[in-house]
């Protein structure tokens, strides 16, 4: 599946996201059921987030995943990776079957990403540490004179982690205007909601303290991500954090809003219904 | 071999000459980039900073974000130095040189100055007494610690021609320069820095220099002791060691670190597999050191010339 269009109008690059955007969710619902275990939630909830940035956003070319002038993407939610995989699978970075390898043994396709899988640039999993990843990308791309974005996604349960403001002051520091972070605001993590476990507060108003830009956005609404991603690139002198509010287990009913669906796999009658549900969103 | 009497004072700690050095790399490869988390003045990684600023990039006060932000740079092909204290490297920043630089097997080498306990005055807080045991432990990591100035220039060259992460171990003050301009080092290689036959002493880094006084010591007392300076701790020359064996029929490990997990946990296996012999092992005996002058931590923590000496005669007397 190639890029989308982007000469059509917002509207109808947003409408053909919302399309690949089930068939995303859908190949997520398989992987972890074939697997027998996974992170559905946090994989649901940054479905369309993926969607825009594998099918719009993201300047890369699958024949050449390590092309020295893509954009990278780091995905600091590591665990969230079925979403990744199912991308990057339709993309072409390599062939479905492998999707349903997932987490299995000498699978390319590991319960966490690495750095070796085709089209994934950087290791990740354990949380709070994509974001310094990036900053080492972006320095390395203004020393190269390159105009990449890196683009890292950190869940909102994530940045309970210290080495995140770490990152976020240096990120500042070096005013890395090629880096965007964008933070699945699902509000659940794996024990409770985050208002329960470890309040964020207000997230946008953080990073804006750190010294970056920062937006909100619905990241379920492809038009709304687009035009956000758009409103970034012309922040100069400072990186952009975009909160996006999120629903964590999106597009399938009983997993909506509910901690729960953090990190368990459906039984066949749930996956049936899963499945069921999507394909029924597409009418 | 070179006798005592010819080693001279070192005019540079460690540190300092594997940052001389890195200065010197800096003008060669255009793409090397060190990162650094504020302790620049006293790694010396300044030296690099003043001459190359745009390739030298200070975190703050912040070792696991340098880290990873270094593996993130390393990921795209580069090679890497990451500068702090050796207690900090291996333990704040432990995930990140773990998950984030071994794992993908990453260009990120090192530079862990303060090694074992010879930033003595400053006590346990800045000591790193552990950092060999957590480091040796990491899959695809390679462990060295150069003795003397010479070595540590010559071993940064080796490091960064080695593919991978290396972590180098450095030392805060001064001591002697054992070699010369001439001696070479590589990887999984070691020095003979006085031959023996009756026992042989292993040390890296400052307790090579209290090996060669154990050993002319020892020679009053008619034993012959050959002293072997482990500068690559992982790999560990294992031909070198088994060649010195054969011919000793003993050994003694002595490091500035844990007993637990060091350099002689090593060695001891490898005695036991290959070649069973009278073996004894010095170091930090499951404690933690303190503040207070080098040589006296010396002198408590059974770590000196004199405990040296001691030792290896207790091992010689059990050859029988």
């Amino acid at each position: 599946m190639t890029r989308v269009d982007t000469a059509k109008t917002i509207k109808e690059r947003a409408a053909c996201l919302d399309k690949i955007a089930r068939e995303v969710r859908e190949r997520i619902i398989n992987m972890i059921y074939r697997a027998g275990s996974g992170h559905p939630g946090g994989a649901l909830s940054a479905a369309d987030i993926a969607t825009a940035l594998y099918f719009d956003i993201l300047n890369i070319d699958p024949k050449n995943p390590r092309w020295p002038d893509r954009d990278r993407f780091i995905l600091s939610k590591g665990h969230a990776c079925p979403v990744l995989y199912a991308c990057l699978a339709m993309r072409g970075y390599f062939a479905s079957k492998h999707l349903d390898t997932l987490r299995k043994f000498e699978s390319i396709l590991q319960g966490h990403p690495i750095h070796k899988t085709p089209g994934v640039d950087m290791t990740t999993g354990s949380l709070g540490h994509g974001l310094s990843i990036g900053l080492g990308m972006a320095l390395d791309g203004r020393l190269r004179k390159k105009d990449y974005y890196v683009y890292v996604l950190l869940g909102d349960g994530e940045i309970n982690e210290g080495l995140v403001w770490e990152a976020a002051m240096a990120c500042s520091k070096f005013h890395l205007d090629t880096l965007i972070a964008i933070i699945d605001k699902n509000r659940l993590q794996m024990d409770g909601a985050c208002e329960d476990v470890m309040p964020t507060g207000d997230i946008a108003s953080k990073f804006r303290a750190f010294g970056w830009e920062a937006f909100n956005m619905d990241g379920h609404n492809m038009e709304d991500i687009l035009l956000t991603v758009e409103k970034a690139y012309k922040v100069k002198g400072r990186p952009v954090a975009i909160v996006a509010d999120t629903v964590k287990g999106r597009g399938v009913s009983y997993m909506e809003n509910r901690f729960e669906w953090h990190g368990k796999c459906p039984d066949r009658d749930q996956y049936k219904c899963a499945l069921k549900e999507i394909r029924e969103a597409e009418q | 071999m070179r006798a005592l009497k010819d080693v001279k004072a070192a005019k540079a700690p460690t540190r300092r000459a594997f940052s001389e050095r890195m200065k010197e790399y800096g003008s060669i490869d255009k793409d090397f980039v060190v990162f650094e988390a504020d302790i620049g003045y006293s790694t010396y990684s300044y030296l690099f900073g003043e001459a190359h600023p745009e390739r030298y990039f200070n975190m703050g006060i912040a070792e696991g974000n340098m880290v990873s932000a270094a593996a993130g740079m390393a990921a795209e092909g580069r090679k890497v130095v990451a500068s702090s204290y050796g207690v900090f490297l291996t333990m704040r920043a432990l995930e990140s040189v773990r998950t984030y630089v071994c794992y993908p097997n990453l260009n990120v080498k090192f530079l862990s100055s303060h090694g074992g306990f010879t930033p003595a005055i400053d006590g346990v807080t800045h000591q790193a007494t552990e950092d060999i045991a957590n480091m040796t432990t990491l899959p695809n990591m390679k462990v060295i610690c150069p003795a003397d100035t010479i070595s540590s220039r010559k071993l940064f060259d080796v490091a960064i021609e080695t593919t991978g992460p290396v972590f180098i171990r450095l030392m805060r003050d001064p001591y002697f320069d054992l070699y010369e301009d001439k001696d070479s080092f590589h990887l999984g290689g070691s020095a003979v820095v006085r031959e023996g036959k009756d026992i042989t002493i292993v040390a890296y880094g400052d307790i090579v220099f209290e090996a060669v006084e154990a050993a002319a010591m020892l020679e009053k007392d008619g034993i012959s002791a050959e002293v072997i300076d482990m500068y690559s701790i992982k790999p560990f020359d294992r031909k070198g060691l088994l060649g010195s064996i054969e011919q000793t029929g003993a050994l003694l490990v002595v490091e500035n670190h844990q007993k637990r997990n060091g350099l002689g946990y090593e060695l001891s296996n490898f005695c036991i597999k290959h070649k069973p012999i009278p073996f004894d092992n010095l170091g930090l005996d499951d404690t933690f050191a303190e503040s207070g002058d080098y040589f006296k931590l010396l002198e408590k923590y059974g770590l000196s010339k004199i405990h040296i000496a001691k030792a290896a005669r207790q091992i010689v007397e059990k050859k029988g």
